[in-house]
Order: structure tokens, then C-alpha cells, then sequence
């Protein structure tokens, strides 16, 4: 049973991390937590159940729709609630948060309204695929969904520090003003960012699918408010913060209920929230600055 | 005459609304000093919970349960409060969210003394007791050509009015007072307030306690009100619901929280239709607002006009400097 | 006085002007059962789940009562009135529109709310103002103890679920079960505790007790953990939605044991969403859309006609529902609210879709549940 609980913990916090991911690139350049970030994952995973069980295509069509709606999504978030609060004289650092609030309220009822509140199956042969080791049972899905998770963080590890894109990136993290003095063009960065950050959700959704065959519109929250804990965990806007936090919540989460009371399973990560923030308030591994940003 | 012209529903709906006033003007005090909090719900199912449990189980008089559930979560936000100071925008929103999604989990684990999911009904209600009580004295609805539940829900209505406008009277006299100057400035600057001998610690927690524990003297009325409550009541959608009354209606002004509160709680009344997509319009609202309108329908602006608009009053000077004209 | 006590005291008195003056409008004429034909007329009020995240369990009961009430209506006995009103399952709504129903309408019985939670707030009001209340969906423990005006149709969970367990012990011998239940639902908590009783009257052995919370997507930790502890039964208390997810999990992890659920757990979406996984899973209920009779094939196939899919559970105790109604109404012979109650405490051995119902001295409904199992993707009774 170990063993298959910690697989089942490596599979929910690799998804975790792919969520978490996603809040810290918003993060690392804007100083804004996407609130909207829970709810655009769960968008991504809808998209998924519309393309393979109700349009019948494939599974890789599932994700490009998915990458594709999610950015869309993202981009609107930016250019409605994030882009008009920036740079303006007098505007609270709350501002961004409540906004984003509103979008995620707003489009977790659009979800209810279009596709209804209950639980919509995911059908892919993918997830019947399995091998067995031994006594334990391994599906295919759960080794593909860590391995993303993994590709994901070394791909942005690499795109931040490597690329021209990814430079720009952080120079604009750095300093909005002095990096569009220097040339770069800021309003495209940020977009950009978010753009990618949603569509990394748009990926988790469908991988969240996948593996539990369970898509709901209230997902976008549960998985939002963990995605949230998991950046605090690890220190706001730091990318390998996320993994190594939204791993150990995947395996906290499993190993409570497998050894502890299953009832206080949701409230390990908001403990969690509330002794680090106290005890150190930067993340695990945040440098002591991030602490008074915000 | 008088029977016939008090219904039992509109004074149900202004009952509500009375609540989300009160509701309204606890997230306005934490976001007077700009703390953004998202716990409230948490808070005020701690209300509502500690009256539920006094009056049930150790037959606790109602208006004796309702003080202590206020000072129960004055205490606790106070201790919230004081580890949270040192979060800031952002960092303290999560951790109240957190927060009050711990004290949600706990109270539908603590099955024993919440009854977990199922909840705690039978809680003495408002009404019913102050009816009991008058027709113990003698008073019976007939006497005012009442029935026996447009009195219940007139009687509701007026307790909680009297509640109400005491309440909105404190905190406008206390923004009038060196605390709320001392709040606003801390708002607008916390660095320079201290610069100026405020002491933002005391001011800070000051402020989220008396945000805790008025939510949790609203969430003791609810529990009153409603004779039952569950966990499910107080969840992040009513957190979010009580921030938009004093997003939407305005932050700067009590009188903007608070119409914020009677603007949304009446609208679907009025809107039954709306009610699908109330949500839906709330997070727009969010959004317009921010982008829009950062302040609220009501600001200070507003405020200011519609007190040229009165007449001119003697005290007018030794008045005006209060409030956050000076802001 | 200062300015600003000025300015709220004028907010005040405003306020409660409107108040009244809106009160003006309240005082309709109930004079409506005047009229010298023998049909007795009355207005009966609904509330239901209609917007929301429930809002496909209030659809089935307003379908369910319209589609009892054209039928009543073409009958001609009785002249009832609709006036249906949506809570958004939320118990403040629910309490304002029962007010409204109750003093602005002026109903003369309600039916429902929906959820247990909104009838604890809405029946001791109707109690008070002596409006007979009938729940259709109320499933959890005390509903009809609210008051002596509240009654239900309703089977509760004390009734499905032994009936449900009992069965499926008698069939596979079962001696150790796992438990696993929805704990932040009251539905799904209430029936949990009925489970627990249960497991202890019949000393079945409880080999593990594991909950989950409602809209969770993964249960791979809950179901491991039953796997390994090799159950002869799985008791689930969940809601569908849940369920078919929970369903689906523990059939793809290798868990091939029956699963016994309560009454929430059964639906036909259940093997929408499941599929093959959906098999071998035991329900108690009131309602069996296949049953051999004659009004149940007349209900499913003019349900069908006039809404587009097969009545479920929700629908068929809705219909029965509102013609128990009518029946008492037509009993009372006036549309008196004291009257109306005593002919629904009355009600004896009425024939509807469900089945024999009868109400007892509480006004709780007194009938045999059916147990069904699924099996090839399909409900079938249970033997």
C-alpha cells in the first residue's frame, strides 16, 4: 500500500505543481496573485471533456483546444482586469487581487451555466493503460502526468534564464520602468506571461481529467486554493519553490488520508498557509525580500 | 389596519439585509486601515457557532450568547491579528482565506459539538423567544392587531434595526475620532503614519479585531435568526459575498459599505430573475469596479457633495474636519 | 444632534417608509374560494432548487408537480393554483419566498423546499403560520418532528439505507465493510450516520471509516487504502455526482466489491458518468422508473414526452407529491390551511408512482423502499 500511496501522491502533486506553476510566473514578473488561475485550469479541463467525449477527437487535439482556450482566457484576463489597474496613480496593491477574484467568480458561474454542476466523464483509452509491478498497480497516466510536471518546470527553469524572451521576462519581474527603458517591450512580456501561465492550466486541467475522470466547475477552486497554498509554501513567484511545494501537498494530502484522519485532508494546506506565513512569511524558499512585497 | 400592512416577507428580506449591513461595515472597518481580509466568514461562523452551542447545550440566555460570541471572536481575531501584521496586501489576504477555510474543515470534523455537516438546529430564535417573552409579560399580538407572525418578524426587524444603527453610530463616531484618523492615515500611508507617532500595531489589530468580532456578532444574529446554521454557510463564496457589498458599495465610506450591503441583498428580491446569474454579475461587478471605479459607487467625493447639498448646520465647522474629508 | 446622526436618521426613516409603503401592496384578496362551483379552488405554493449548483434536482421536481398539476387540472376535481418560486437552495431565500408565498400569495399548502437544510429554516415558519408544508425531497432525519404542519413523501435515509445493507448482506454474506462518505454534506453525512448504525445492529465489522468532501476529484488515497483492507462490501454515502467519480476509481484500481449506497447515490447518471465501472452498485429506493404497473409506464412515458429524458427519483416523489396534495385538498373540501393539514394527516394507502403511501402520526411517509442493483449498465431490482 506504500508504495501505491506514494504514487498517488506523486500524481496529485505533480498536478499541483503544473497549477502552482502557473500563479508563480504571474507572480515572479506582475507581484499579482492570479486569483482567475483556479478557474482557467478548470476551463482547460472542460475543454478537454468537450473535445474527446462529446466531439469524439483525439486526445492530442484535447490539448491544443485546451492550450488554446486557456490562453485566450488568459489574455482576456490581462487585458480586462490586470492591464487597466496597472500604472495608475492611486490604485490600491489590493486592486489586482480583487479583480481577479471577480474573474474567477465570473467564470466559474459561466461554467455552471454552460455545462452544468455535475461531473462530466473524461473518456481516453490513455487512462485504462496500466503495468503491473509486482502487487502494485501503475498506470501509464501517472507516470506521463509527473514527467510533464517535470518537463514544464526545467522548460521554464531554462526559458526564464536562457532565452531573449525569458531575459526580458525577468527584467521586467525586476523593474516595469527601467526594463521598457532598455527596450524591452513591456505590455507585450506581461501579456505573454500571462498567456503562457494560463495555459500551463489549461494543460493541468486536462491532465487532472485524465487521471481522475472527474471535471466539475467547482475543481477550479479546491484546486485554485491548494495551487495558492503551494506558492506560499515554496516562496512567491520562485519556480522551484512550486514543485518541490506542490509535491510535498500532493504527498501531505495522500498520507493523511492513508495514516490519518481523512476529514482534515483539505485543511493541511491552508495549516500549512498559516505556520509558514507566521513562522516565514518568504516561502521555504523565498529569499527574505519577497516577504514585504505584495 | 396596522395588521394588514405589515408583511412578514418584507420585513424577512430587510431582516437580511439588516445582517449584511453589519456584515458590510465588518469588512469595512479591516479594509479601513487596508488590510484586505478574506476570513470573515470564518469569523463569523465562529459567532454564530458559539451562541448556537451556548444557548443549545448550557441553555444560555440568547442576548447573554450573542455578547459572548461577539468577545469569543474578538479575542480570536485579535489573535489573528497580531501574527497577521506582519503580512502584508497579498500574504494576508491568503492567510485569512486560509484561515477561514481551517475553522470551516474544523467545524465539520468536530462532530460532537458541531454536529459536523448536518448542523445545529433548533437554535433559540429571535423572535420566537422575544414572543415567548412579551406573552409571558402580558403583551399579546392581538393587542396591536397583529398575528402572532407579522409580530415575530416586527419584532425581529426592530431589534435588529436598534442593533444596526447603534452599531453604524459607534464606528461613524469612531472615524470621527483620533481611531479612525489614525485608521485613515495608516491607509494611506503606513510608513509615514508611523513617521508620525501612529502606532500602526495597536491601530492594526485594533482594526481587524473589532472587523472579527463585529462579523461574529453578525454571524450570532444569523444563527438567531435562522435557528439553524451548517458549516456550508459560511464558506469562501460568503467571504467573497461580504467583501463585495463594501467593494461594490464603496470602502472609503461606512455610508458606501453599507449601501453596498441593502443595494445587493435587496436587488435579487426585486430581480428574481437576476438570480441566476447573481454571481455572474458579481464577478463583473469585481472587475468594473477595480478597473473603473477602485473605490466604490459611494466615495468621498460623493459624500462631500451630498453634504453641500444639506442644509448648512451650526457645528458644521467643528464636524466637517472629521470623517475623511482630511484625506 | 450633528449633521451625520442627521443624515442617518433620515436614511433610516426612508428606509422604513419604503418598508411600509411597500407592505401596502401585500394585502391581497383570499377571498378566491368564494366562487359557488362544487371545485374546490386553492393555491399551492413551491419552492424549488432552481438556480444553482442544484439546480438540476429542483428542474425534476417543478417538471414532476407540472406535469401532476395538467393532469389535475384536466381531471377537474380540484382547481389548484400554481405559484412556484426558486430558493437557489440557499436557506435565506428559501425562508424570504416562503414568507412571500405565505403572506403575500397567501397559499394555502406548500410544497417542498428541496434540501433538508432549507426545510429545518422554512418548515418551523410554516409551522407558526399554520400553512401545511409538504417536502418531496427531504431525506434527512427530523424533518416532519419540525412541526405538526410539516409533512414529506419522502423516504428518509433510516429507511433506504438498512434496507439497502440488509439485502446485500443477506446476498454475499458480507461480514467486513469500509465505510466512505461525503463529510461536508448534510445529505451525505446523514446518511453516513444510518450507515454507522447500521454496520453496529447488524455487527458487521468496520474495517476502516474514510470521507471525501464534496466536488473532490481525486479518491485514489481513500480507495487505496479500502483496497488493502480487502472489504466483502463498500458503503458509500454520496451524493451521484460523487459517487459515479468514486465508482469510477475503485473499479479502474481493482476494488470489485459491491457498493451499497444510499438514497442520493441513485440516478441514472450514475452509469452516464461511470459507464461499466457504475455495475454492482446496490441502492434503496422509493422509485423504479422499470416497475410493471400500469401509472408508472403511463408517468414515465408522458414524462418523457413532455421533457426529454426518464423521470428520475426527484420528479416521480414531486409528482406524487403534488397529487397527495391535491387529494388532501380535495378531501379538506375548502381551501382552509387548517383543514388541508388534517386531510393530509389522514391520507391513507394512496397508490401513486412510488407505490402504497401513507403518512404517520408525525406526518413522515410510511412505505416500502425497493433495492436495485445495477448490472449491465442498467437498474434492475434486486434479489
Amino acid at each position: 500500500m506504500l508504495i501505491e500511496q506514494l504514487i498517488n501522491g506523486l500524481t496529485l502533486g505533480s498536478i499541483y505543481v503544473i497549477v502552482a506553476l502557473g500563479y508563480t510566473l504571474v507572480f515572479g514578473v506582475l507581484n499579482v496573485v492570479n486569483m482567475g488561475h483556479g478557474e482557467i485550469f478548470m476551463f482547460g479541463a472542460f475543454m478537454g471533456v468537450v473535445v474527446t467525449n462529446i466531439l469524439g477527437w483525439p486526445l492530442y487535439i484535447a490539448f491544443v483546444v485546451a492550450i488554446v482556450v486557456t490562453g485566450i482566457l488568459g489574455y482576456f484576463l490581462e487585458t480586462f482586469a490586470l492591464r487597466p489597474l496597472r500604472g495608475k496613480e492611486g490604485v490600491s496593491h489590493l486592486a489586482p487581487l480583487i479583480s481577479t477574484i471577480g474573474v474567477s467568480i465570473f467564470l466559474e458561474n459561466v461554467a455552471h451555466h454552460f455545462f452544468g454542476s455535475g461531473n462530466q466523464p473524461f473518456r481516453t483509452s490513455l487512462s485504462e493503460l496500466k503495468f503491473v509491478l509486482g502487487s502494485t498497480t501503475v498506470y501509464y497516466v501517472q507516470i506521463i502526468i509527473f514527467v510533464i510536471a517535470i518537463l514544464l518546470m526545467f522548460g521554464l527553469t531554462f526559458w526564464l534564464s536562457k532565452t531573449k524572451a525569458g531575459k526580458a521576462l525577468r527584467a521586467s519581474a525586476e523593474n516595469l520602468a527601467v526594463a521598457s527603458l532598455l527596450g524591452v517591450n513591456t505590455k507585450r512580456t506581461i501579456t505573454q506571461t500571462v498567456i503562457i501561465a494560463s495555459a500551463m492550466g489549461g494543460i493541468a486541467g486536462i491532465l487532472v481529467g485524465i487521471a481522475f475522470n472527474s471535471v466539475n466547475p467547482q475543481m477550479g477552486l479546491s484546486f485554485g486554493l491548494k495551487g495558492l497554498a503551494i506558492i506560499i509554501l515554496g516562496g512567491l513567484g520562485n519556480v522551484r519553490g512550486a514543485m518541490v511545494g506542490g509535491l510535498i501537498l500532493g504527498m501531505a494530502e495522500t498520507f493523511i488520508v492513508a495514516y490519518g484522519d481523512s476529514g482534515y485532508r483539505d485543511a493541511v494546506a491552508f495549516i500549512a498557509i498559516i505556520v509558514i506565513l507566521i513562522v516565514r512569511p518568504q516561502g521555504i524558499f523565498g529569499t527574505a525580500t519577497t516577504g514585504r512585497k505584495g | 389596519m396596522l395588521g394588514e400592512l405589515i408583511n412578514p416577507y418584507y420585513l424577512q428580506v430587510s431582516s437580511f439585509i439588516l445582517i449584511n449591513i453589519i456584515l458590510a461595515v465588518s469588512i469595512y472597518i479591516t479594509l479601513g486601515t487596508g488590510q484586505l481580509s478574506l476570513g470573515h466568514a470564518g469569523f463569523m461562523s465562529i459567532g454564530a457557532y458559539t451562541t448556537a452551542i451556548l444557548t443549545l447545550n448550557y441553555n444560555m440566555p440568547l442576548v447573554l450568547g450573542v455578547i459572548i460570541a461577539a468577545i469569543v471572536t474578538g479575542i480570536v481575531g485579535t489573535l489573528i491579528g497580531i501574527p497577521a501584521l506582519r503580512l502584508q496586501g497579498v500574504y494576508l489576504a491568503i492567510a485569512t482565506l486560509g484561515f477561514g477555510e481551517v475553522v470551516r474543515v474544523l467545524f465539520i470534523n468536530w462532530d460532537g459539538l458541531t454536529n459536523g455537516a448536518i448542523g445545529l438546529s433548533g437554535i433559540p430564535h429571535l423572535g420566537r423567544e422575544i414572543f415567548n417573552l412579551s406573552k409571558s409579560m402580558g403583551i399579546e399580538p392581538d393587542m396591536f392587531g397583529l398575528k402572532n407572525n407579522q409580530f415575530i418578524s416586527l419584532a425581529v426587524f426592530f431589534v435588529l434595526l436598534i442593533i444596526t444603527i447603534s452599531v453604524i453610530w459607534f464606528f461613524v463616531r469612531q472615524n470621527n475620532s483620533r481611531i479612525g484618523r489614525a485608521f485613515s492615515a495608516i491607509k494611506m500611508d503606513e510608513e509615514a503614519s508611523e513617521a508620525m507617532g501612529i502606532n500602526i500595531t495597536y491601530y492594526k489589530v485594533l482594526a481587524f479585531g473589532q472587523g472579527a468580532m463585529l462579523a461574529g456578532f453578525a454571524g450570532a444574529l444569523y444563527a438567531h435568526l435562522m435557528a439553524y446554521i451548517s458549516p456550508s454557510d459560511f464558506d469562501y463564496h460568503r467571504a467573497v459575498e461580504i467583501l463585495i457589498f463594501s467593494i461594490f458599495g464603496g470602502s472609503e465610506v461606512i455610508w458606501g459599505s453599507i449601501f453596498g450591503a441593502v443595494f445587493l441583498s435587496a436587488m435579487p428580491e426585486f430581480l428574481r430573475f437576476i438570480n441566476e446569474y447573481r454571481f455572474m454579475i458579481y464577478g463583473a461587478l469585481l472587475v468594473l469596479m477595480m478597473a473603473f471605479r477602485p473605490q466604490g459607487i459611494i466615495d468621498v467625493n460623493m459624500m462631500n457633495r451630498f453634504k453641500r447639498l444639506m442644509p448648512k448646520k451650526r457645528g458644521e465647522k467643528k464636524h466637517g474636519t472629521g470623517n475623511k474629508e482630511d484625506q | 444632534m450633528s449633521k451625520r446622526s442627521k443624515l442617518l436618521f433620515t436614511v433610516l426613516m426612508a428606509f422604513t417608509l419604503v418598508m411600509l409603503a411597500a407592505c401596502g401592496n401585500s394585502s391581497t384578496d383570499d377571498t378566491e374560494s368564494a366562487d359557488s362551483d362544487d371545485v374546490v379552488k386553492a393555491k399551492v405554493g413551491v419552492i424549488s432548487y432552481l438556480t444553482g449548483s442544484g439546480a438540476s434536482y429542483g428542474e425534476a421536481i417543478t417538471n414532476g408537480i407540472n406535469l401532476a398539476h395538467k393532469e389535475i387540472t384536466e381531471l377537474g376535481e380540484v382547481d389548484i393554483e400554481l405559484k412556484i418560486e426558486d430558493s437557489a437552495g440557499k436557506q435565506e431565500e428559501a425562508l424570504s419566498v416562503a414568507q412571500k408565498l405565505m403572506n403575500s400569495e397567501n397559499v394555502d399548502a406548500i410544497i417542498g423546499p428541496t434540501l433538508s437544510t432549507e426545510m429545518q429554516i422554512v418548515g418551523p415558519e410554516a409551522d407558526l403560520n399554520g400553512v401545511p408544508i409538504l417536502g418531496t425531497s427531504n431525506t434527512a432525519e427530523g424533518i416532519p418532528q419540525l412541526g405538526e404542519y410539516v409533512f414529506r413523501n419522502s423516504i428518509p435515509e433510516t429507511l433506504a439505507i438498512p434496507a439497502s445493507v440488509q439485502k446485500a448482506i443477506d446476498k454475499y454474506g458480507a461480514k467486513k465493510v469500509a465505510i466512505l462518505y461525503g463529510n461536508d454534506d448534510v445529505f451525505t453525512k446523514a446518511g453516513y450516520d444510518t450507515m454507522k448504525q447500521v454496520a453496529e445492529d447488524l455487527d458487521l465489522e468496520v474495517l476502516t471509516t474514510e470521507t471525501f468532501q464534496l466536488g473532490q476529484s481525486d479518491y485514489k488515497a481513500q480507495l487505496t487504502k479500502i483496497k488493502s483492507l480487502n472489504p466483502d462490501l463498500v458503503l458509500a454515502s454520496a451524493l451521484y455526482n460523487e459517487g459515479a467519480v468514486i465508482l469510477d476509481q475503485a473499479r479502474k484500481m481493482g476494488i470489485d466489491v459491491p457498493f451499497v449506497g444510499g438514497n442520493g447515490f441513485n440516478s441514472p447518471e450514475v452509469i452516464k458518468i461511470a459507464g461499466d465501472a457504475a455495475n454492482g452498485l446496490i441502492v434503496a429506493t422509493p422509485w423504479f422508473a422499470k416497475k410493471d404497473d400500469e401509472k408508472v409506464k403511463k408517468f414515465v412515458e408522458d414524462y418523457e414526452a413532455a421533457y426529454g429524458m426518464e423521470p428520475d427519483q426527484f420528479a416521480a416523489q414531486a409528482y406524487d407529491g403534488f397529487y397527495v396534495m391535491a387529494e388532501a385538498i380535495k378531501n379538506a373540501g375548502e381551501a382552509d390551511r387548517d383543514a388541508i393539514r388534517d386531510a393530509l394527516a389522514e391520507i391513507k394507502d394512496f397508490e401513486g408512482v412510488l407505490g402504497n403511501m401513507s403518512f404517520d402520526e408525525e406526518g413522515d411517509i410510511i412505505m416500502e423502499p425497493t433495492v436495485l442493483i445495477i448490472e449491465d449498465d442498467e437498474y434492475v431490482v434486486f434479489e
